[in-house]
Parts: C-alpha cells; structure tokens; sequence
C-alpha cells in the first residue's frame, strides 16, 4: 500500500486522475505548468498539460526557479485533506487548497522566483490540483 | 392588369467575378491542432503572428488580411503595442473560453438555507455592490474596446471574455440575492466605480484603476466571502468568481507591467495615476457599506461585528493593502514608503 507522501502514491493518485475524465472538471478547463508540491521538508514536482497529470516526481527544493509555483504546507495540513478525501470521496469544503489558503494567513502558494503572473497561476488552476487531489480517494493509503 | 403587362423584366445576375482570387498576402498556411487543440495564439504564424509597435490601420482589417484601398478610417485612438498589450491574452482567452459555468444550473442553489436575517441583509447589501462592481467593469471595457485596434485582436478578444464574466457575476450575485429570502440592498455611493469610468486618459489608466487598485481589493473580498460561505450555493459562487476574476487581474497586472517597460515615462505616469487613485480608493473603503456589512458577515452577526467581525475586515483591507504594494513594485512602481497615507493607514493598523 503506498504511503502518503511518496512518488509511489502520487504516481497512482496520477493513474486515477487521468484515466477518468469525471474528474477533470477543474472548472472546465485545461491546465499547463509546471509546479511544485512542498510536504514539509519533501518536494515533489508535478507537471500538467491540457486535461493529464504528466508528470510528479519526487526532487529537492534546490531546483524550483523554473516552476510556475509553489503549495506549499507543513505535512500535517496535507494529511488532514488526504484522510479528508479518503473520508469523504473529495475534500470538504473547508479542506480544499483553495479554502486551505484563504484562510491561512499567507497564501499557501509562492513563486520561487517572486513574479506575480506565474504566481496568480495558483488562483487560475487550483481546482485542477484540487481534482487531482481528490482521485486520491481511489488509492489505498497508508500514512506510516 | 393583364397577366402579360404584370411581368417585368428580370434584372440580369452579375457574372461573378474572381479578380480577389489569390490575393493573399500569406497563403499555404496550415496550422495544425496539438495535444491541446488548436489554440487562438498557435496561429500567430508567418505575417499572422506579426504584432506591430504601432498598427497604421484605421479600419476593421484583421490582422495579416489585404488592404483594400478606399475603406474610411474608423476612430480607433489605442494604437501602440503598448496601449493595449499583455503577452498572456491568447492564452487567457482561450482559458475564459474553457472555464465557463453556468450560475442557473450548476449552483447547488438547494444548499441556501434561511440565515439570521441581519446576516442574510449583510450578504445581500454586499451582493449589490459587488455587482456594480462588476457592472462598472464591463461599461469600461466596452468602452475602451471600441477604441482598440484590430491589430492587437487578442486582446479585444480576451476582454470579450472578461465582459461576459462579469455578466456572470452579476448574475450569480443577483441570484443569490434574491433567492434566501432577502433582496438587493442600498445602491454604492460610486466613489470607485466613478473613477474608474472617467478615466480618460487611455486603456492603460483604466487598467491601474480597475485591476491594480480596485481589482487588488475585490479579490481579497471575493476571498473573504469565499472564507465565510455559509453553504455550498455561496462557496462555489465566490470559488468560481476568485478563479474568474484571478484571469482578469492576470492581464491587468501583465499589461500594467508591459505598459511600465515599454513606454518612456509610463513608470512616473503611472506613480501619479496611483497617488491620486490611492486616496479615492480609501474613500470607498471608508463610505461603502461593504465595511460594515462585511464586518457583520465575519462576526456573525451585529454583535460580533463590533469587535471581531471589524477586525477580520480591516485584516482583509491590510492583506489588500500589502498585496497592492507589492504587485507595484513587481509593476516596476516603486510603492515601499510612498504609499497615499489615507492607504498606509492600513498597513499600520
């Protein structure tokens, strides 16, 4: 049973979300960048093109000035929304990064080179990373 | 009349004539879709993806077609590259295209449940400004659209977008107002919107007023409401309206900041601009009724708005204030210490 958080999970979590078109409702449209998930003390790279997950890999927070942004929250938050979305099918309202940031005193999203376009990439397609999140009701998880 | 003297002579059918045939002034362009379609910025190839410092056109000739002599000249005043442009208007558009929703069907309008009615007036006074907000904001676009050259087709096709979003906001907020028992509220003093609508000194004043100072603040009060929804009809209303309005403040931010680079002197054009507009922004802040009805929703209720419900919006004001200063710094205008004191106040609250 893969572990939460690890490639191994993102990479099945990635085989959900793209084999089911369902869950590519991200507000209707196609999402492209390249971006970053920060667990903690783990990095994982993540890439989109159009309706898929291309990519998620795990890497180190020494190679991120390419990426359009950052989420970044301690493991914790990430686990309440994970055992959330295995809980409930899909985050609860109040366990979405999009609710997870506007009520966490800075945005949980940052650009690791301080531009503002490819930061506000985050409001654009947070629903996406959201949807992808959420296939994760469909992977066994274990959190040891 | 006879049925003979009723028949009249048909005109003769002109032959047609294929003199226009082959008159191209790039043909054998085939662009072809990739994963992702066949998107409104793949086709800036060859001439096509020429975008000119300055269009000459005066007419409605899309950009790369023929010219044909003779057409009068049409009033279009916004002509610089610099006037209108933003790199990301393509991709915008086609994301707007994308990311459509529907406020009559996919509102889960069921979820609305009857709130304390100090409650349900707060929301409801804030739902009718917001909407002129959004009101203004199409009355602006419409009017600097018509002063757009054809030459920069991409962004007069973005704006479309944005007006039909705000449409859609409108919409959602009348909706929700009128749909819990309430009703609109009392109608905005205006002090934004009025300075926003006259700003006449070109697409690009407009832009800092609507986007940098006034869209900077409705974002954070989208946030806020989002934050606060007392259901799902109310969540993903504000959800849908962040990821809208995040689009529109994308191309304000990009032009602003393309404006800034490519125009001698814009820089210090725009400081003035955003001094003077700085200080009628506090004014909103300080007469719109979105203060204290916001302060309610947040405190839920009268009571708590007092102490609570006050404190959380004047944070919102201060997040508002500090995102401000910092996209104008990202902008290329210095705004660190140099802020309208009637905004610095907030800041050091």
């Amino acid at each position: 049973m893969p572990v939460f958080p690890s490639e191994e999970w993102f990479t099945e979590v990635r085989d959900e979300y793209n084999k089911d078109p369902s869950l590519h409702s991200g507000g209707g449209g196609a999402c492209d960048t390249v971006s970053g998930l920060e667990i903690s003390d783990r990095f994982f790279r993540i890439q989109f093109e159009g309706h898929q997950c291309v990519d998620i890999h795990e890497s180190s927070k020494s190679d991120i000035e390419d990426l359009d942004f950052v989420i970044s929250m301690p493991e914790e938050t990430w686990r309440e929304m994970v055992e959330d979305i295995q809980a409930n099918g899909k985050a609860s309202a109040l366990l979405t990064l999009n609710s997870i940031d506007l009520s966490s005193e800075e945005s949980i999203a940052y650009s690791p080179v301080d531009d503002q376009y490819r930061q506000d990439l985050f409001y654009r397609y947070n629903q996406n990373f959201q949807d992808l999140m959420d296939a994760s009701a469909r992977v066994e998880t274990s959190f040891e | 009349m006879s049925e003979e003297e009723g028949k009249t002579t048909a005109e003769p059918i002109a032959k047609p004539t294929f003199k226009w045939k082959g008159l191209s002034n790039q043909w054998d362009v085939k662009v072809e879709p990739n994963e992702h379609g066949l998107r409104l910025g793949d086709l800036n190839v060859g001439i096509y993806g020429e975008v000119p410092e300055y269009w000459e056109d005066q007419t409605r000739r899309p950009r790369g077609s023929v010219s044909r002599p003779g057409i009068p000249p049409l009033s279009y005043s916004l002509r610089y590259k610099h006037d209108v442009w933003a790199d990301c208007a393509a991709d915008l558009y086609e994301e707007a295209i994308q990311r459509q929703w529907i406020p009559a069907t996919d509102v889960p309008w069921e979820t609305l449940e009857t709130l304390p009615e100090e409650i349900e007036k707060a929301i409801c006074q804030v739902c009718t400004e917001v909407s002129q907000y959004a009101n203004s904001e199409i009355e602006i676009i419409s009017h600097w659209q018509d002063e757009m050259s054809y030459g920069f087709h991409e962004v007069k096709q973005y704006l479309a977008t944005v007006s039909f979003d705000c449409a859609r906001h409108v919409e959602a907020l009348r909706k929700r107002a009128l749909s819990n028992g309430g009703g609109l509220g009392i109608e905005s003093k205006g002090v934004a919107n009025r300075m926003i609508l006259q700003s006449s000194g070109g697409w690009t004043e407009s832009v800092a007023y609507l986007y940098l100072v006034r869209g900077t603040y409705v974002f954070h009060l989208i946030k806020g409401l989002h934050n606060s929804a007392h259901n799902d009809a109310e969540r993903f209303i504000y959800k849908h309206m962040l990821q809208d309005h995040a689009r529109h403040l994308t191309y304000g931010y990009d032009h602003l900041k393309y404006a800034v680079t490519h125009k001698d002197g814009q820089a210090q054009v725009m400081a003035t601009l955003l001094a003077v507009g700085e200080g009628i922004m506090a004014r909103e802040l300080d007469t719109s009724l979105i203060r204290p009805a916001m302060a309610i929703i947040f405190g839920e209720g009268v009571e708590g708005a007092k102490t609570k419900g006050m404190d959380c919006y004047l944070e919102l004001v201060k997040d508002f204030v500090a995102d401000y200063v910092e996209i104008c710094n990202w902008i290329g205008v210095e705004k660190t210490g140099r802020l309208n004191p009637a905004l610095q106040q907030y800041l050091d609250l």
